[in-house]
């Protein structure tokens, strides 16, 4: 899927016409990759999430292909998706969140424990109040997110650590709050989501979808994406282009915590119950999708539509392990080898991306004008 | 390939025999063939993007050709690798250095010997007395204990020609080795090679200075596009005969400046600008339109000036005008706000995102302003900026979305430039503006900042570079040891008076 694939097409450009051709294709494929917001994390993830898919309807089709399978995927999906993206989001910048777990848990139980209370007194009014006590979860996480924020933009602290920090912080505050114990109940607006569907659709899963286009189109064609993505390629190139860091990270972070206090809200759609310690395998687990979807670690570049396969992918094999009775310690297993066999695949892509390039070796009378390849937008 | 010419010549130490190789199908080298003879320095001039750094690279392993062979004694290679050309006593300079920012200075000049001979074990100790010893012999000032990364460009590169110096080679390849060095570091430099060439090392030396190619090689290979136009002894060429070869056509220096209007408004004016450690009471106007040049030599506080009118360093004192309302400039942002741009010295840390697009590069600093009414990046606003820089520039790349890694070293500038004329500052400043720019395109960046100064943009060019503020500037600011000591005006602007104002 890479642009390079296409070189060898150059090789025998002995006319003056081939390459012009070459050119014109590739940059036709270039942008057809562009504009579907798809770079490499995407295209590799198509073909892991195929072979995932066909790998576990050959070994048990009864149970992997019945629709309550199926169902499980699409609603059990978004919430580790949001979380991965959000996590996209701040890698994208070069840094790390590792407190977006813990946020979704801190949004997940201020909302049951307001919803309780509330309850307690009036239950008309607490499922009245739905929407409120949701946006109460929400805005919990986007100041989660910008306490991080705050700790990595203005105080300076790595990244790494500032996160650990605080979901250290987050998660006893939670425990404390629950005295660790799971909360029962949630509005009823949350069942309602958790149980709609459109057209078989999930209602979860197209919030999940519409997600990842608004970030997509954030980080893809709004300035602060752009900015966001300076920001992780060089950080001292983007500060000399006068790329307002302090804010860029600000909102960075208060992004991800908004979209952490959201997949607390889809956590308890799909389930009324909350508690400090749950989605614990979370925290790795949304690394691992987002740079399986193409996320580069040091920030810089990544695909929102990589990450959202990435997501599927994995939870096609921890639907399919279920599937044919593997536990949750061979999925965790699975995780670290799909990671490693997909980087192996993109070493070994380069690689020949490189020796084809060296293929392409017989000279053209003509360099190409800029005029022949600049894309016409 | 020269063996039956029994002479007096020695056999070349190493050549590259019908070299071939293309970039994802464009050729950028097309059968150059090229020795280096030991005792001879081997000059390489082309304009920015014929190969001449591709070719370096093949030769010392870091590339390899499409087709041909290299040949290191005599013995044929298809390729070889670095580890391998390093064993056999190739050294390079490279264009962009090569060093490792995080270790000093004395770790970076040492190491590569060290680890090339497979010393298992490294002690500080051991390292320093060599590299003490370089310093010595080229006469520098470098702090050993420094980290590179915290090194100004000139320091950057002083010390990656240490690294090649250091090392008992019998062939040194200079990419470039002297765009970020003043006069005095460059004789320096010129004194060892002459040493190393009575030692009968072989070198090749590759600038865009013509001058110094001039003066320092024995012989000259001039490429075009790729293709090796003519190679023969530098005392068959002068800079005409040099520049018509790279370019194919006449490239004309002389001072071109356009009658600046007396009456003017100040575009920016410093009244009494203090920096400790760096300059104090530096004060002069400049006017809407106007070119101006600021040099001095390396650490006089020029560059210092830039950066605290640029927000990068503030100034503890004194006062800064734009368009005669006094400014606050703590931070770049302010700068920018302020209408004024920057293009820094070190521009492949500060000033490009290597990894990104020429497209996303040429935009960088401009977003907000390329935004549709939602709010949104507006993708035709967007598409015609690249265009018009892209082209303007004459950017020499297959297309805009290629990554600026890319590029050669003269494009990467441009792209650098584009970036800040599409902010359309107020005033902008350019810090070397044409360091690594062959002699066509850097009248032709000139040329752009006329138009632009024409247009009522103000220019400041810092550089060192005399006969580029004499061909482009309406006044010359000299500044010694952070002060402000000459302007020199109309026809006292001449590349002698330059230099001796800078160094009396
Ligand atoms: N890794 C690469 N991928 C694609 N194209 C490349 C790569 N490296 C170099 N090129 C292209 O090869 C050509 C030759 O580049 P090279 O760096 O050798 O030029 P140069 O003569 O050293 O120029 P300069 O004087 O500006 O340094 C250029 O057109 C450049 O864009
Ligand atoms: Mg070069």
């Amino acid at each position: 899927m890479s642009p390079d694939t296409k070189v060898r097409n150059g090789a025998s450009g002995a006319s003056a016409l081939l390459p012009r051709v070459n050119d014109q294709l590739e940059s036709w494929t270039q942008r057809l990759v562009r504009g579907s917001g798809a770079h490499r994390g995407a295209g590799r993830m198509v073909v892991a999430l195929l072979i995932a898919f066909a790998l576990f309807t050959a070994l048990n089709p009864r149970v992997f292909l019945s629709p309550i399978n199926l169902q499980n995927i699409a609603v059990a999906a978004p919430e580790i998706g949001i979380i991965s993206i959000a996590m996209m989001l701040v890698m994208l910048t070069g840094g790390i969140d590792l407190s977006l777990v813990a946020i979704a848990n801190f949004s997940a139980i201020t909302i049951s424990m307001l919803h309780n209370t509330i309850a307690a007194s009036d239950p008309a009014l607490a499922n009245s109040l739905g929407i409120v006590i949701v946006l109460a979860g929400i805005v919990v996480g986007m100041l989660g997110g910008a306490v991080n924020g705050f700790l990595v933009s203005v105080v300076g602290i790595t990244p790494i650590l500032a996160t650990l920090a605080t979901m250290q912080i987050y998660n006893g505050m939670a425990i404390v709050w629950t005295g660790g114990t799971t909360l029962y109940g949630a509005p009823q607006l949350l069942a309602t989501i958790g149980q709609t569907a459109v057209a078989n659709a999930p209602l979860l899963f197209i919030i999940f979808l519409a997600v990842a286009v608004l970030i997509a189109i954030l980080v893809n064609r709004t300035a602060l994406g752009r900015m966001i993505q300076l920001e992780g390629a060089n950080p001292v190139a983007a500060r000399y282009s006068a790329i307002p860091r302090r804010a860029v990270l600000m909102k960075t972070y208060t992004y991800g915590g908004m979209l952490a206090g959201l997949a607390g809200v889809l956590f308890l759609a799909r389930n009324p119950t909350a508690s400090a310690d749950y989605g614990a395998s979370y925290v790795l687990l949304v690394i691992v999708i987002a740079v399986l979807g193409g996320t580069n670690p040091t920030g810089g570049f990544a695909s929102v539509t990589g990450v959202v396969l990435a997501t599927l992918t994995l939870q096609v094999v921890s639907s399919g392990f279920t599937a044919i009775r593997l536990s949750s310690y061979e999925y965790a297993i699975a995780q670290g080898v799909i990671l490693i066999a997909v980087m192996i695949l993109d070493a070994v892509s380069s690689t020949r991306a490189r020796r084809q390039k060296k293929v392409a070796s017989a000279p053209r009378s003509d360099v190409p004008t800029p005029e022949t390849a600049l894309p016409r937008a | 390939m020269s063996s039956d010419t029994v002479s007096l010549v020695p056999s070349p130490v190493v050549s590259a025999n019908g070299i071939f190789k293309s970039f994802g199908g464009v050729p950028a080298l097309v059968d150059v063939s090229i020795d280096l003879i030991p005792g001879e320095v081997h000059c390489l001039a082309g304009e920015n993007g014929c190969g001449k750094s591709t070719l370096i690279k093949i030769i010392s392993g870091v590339e390899r050709p499409d087709s041909g062979e290299i040949l290191i004694d005599g013995v044929s290679h298809s390729h070889i690798n670095a580890n391998a050309a390093i064993k056999s006593g190739i050294q390079v300079i490279y264009q962009d250095f090569s060093l490792f920012p995080n270790l000093t200075v004395a770790e970076n000049i040492v190491l590569t010997a060290e680890v090339a001979r497979r010393r298992r074990l490294y002690s500080p100790a051991s390292v320093r007395p060599k590299a003490e010893e370089i310093l010595r012999d080229l006469g520098l000032d470098l702090d050993l204990d420094r980290e590179v990364s915290e090194l100004s460009v000139a320091d950057k590169q002083l010390t990656a020609i240490c690294r090649a110096l250091v090392n008992d080679a019998r062939a040194i390849i200079m990419d470039e080795p002297t765009t970020a060095l003043t006069h005095s570091e460059v004789s320096r430099l010129f004194a060892l090679v002459e040493r190393l060439r009575a030692r009968g090392v072989a070198l090749m030396f590759v600038s865009h200075k013509l001058e110094e190619v001039l003066a320092i090689s024995q012989r000259l290979t001039i490429m075009r596009s790729g293709r090796q136009i003519v190679t023969g002894p530098t005392t068959d060429f002068d800079e005409r005969s040099i520049s018509h070869y790279m370019t194919g056509r006449e490239v004309d220096e002389s001072r071109v400046v356009s009658e600046l209007d007396a009456t003017a408004p100040l575009a920016l004016e410093l009244v009494d600008l203090s920096l400790a450690g760096a300059y104090r009471n530096i004060s002069f106007g400049l006017r809407r339109g106007e070119i101006l040049g600021v040099t001095g030599l390396l650490g006089s506080g020029r560059t210092e000036i830039a950066e605290s009118l640029f927000g990068v360093t503030p100034a503890d004192e004194g006062q800064i005008k734009v368009n005669g309302a006094p400014v606050r400039i703590r931070s770049i942002q302010d700068a920018v706000s302020a209408g004024i741009g920057y293009v820094p010295e070190d521009r492949l840390s500060q000033g490009l995102f290597l990894e990104k697009s020429i497209a996303d590069n040429i935009v960088a600093s401009s977003l907000r302003s390329h935004r549709t009414r939602w709010g949104t990046l507006s993708r035709d606003a967007i598409a015609s900026t690249i265009k018009h820089y892209f082209h303007g520039l004459k950017i020499n790349a297959r297309n805009a979305q290629a990554p600026v890694r890319t590029l050669s070293g003269g494009n990467a500038q441009r792209v650098v430039l584009a970036k800040w004329l599409a902010t359309s500052p107020t005033v902008l400043l350019l810090n070397g503006p044409t360091v690594g720019v062959d002699v066509g395109s850097k009248q032709e960046i000139l040329e752009l900042l006329r138009v632009e100064a024409a247009k009522g943009m103000s220019v400041i060019v810092i550089s060192d570079d005399a006969p580029e503020l004499v061909s482009s500037c309406h006044r010359v600011l000299v500044i010694k040891q952070g002060r402000l000591t000459h302007i020199l005006e109309g026809d006292e602007i001449t590349v002698d008076t330059i230099q001796e104002r800078m160094s009396a």
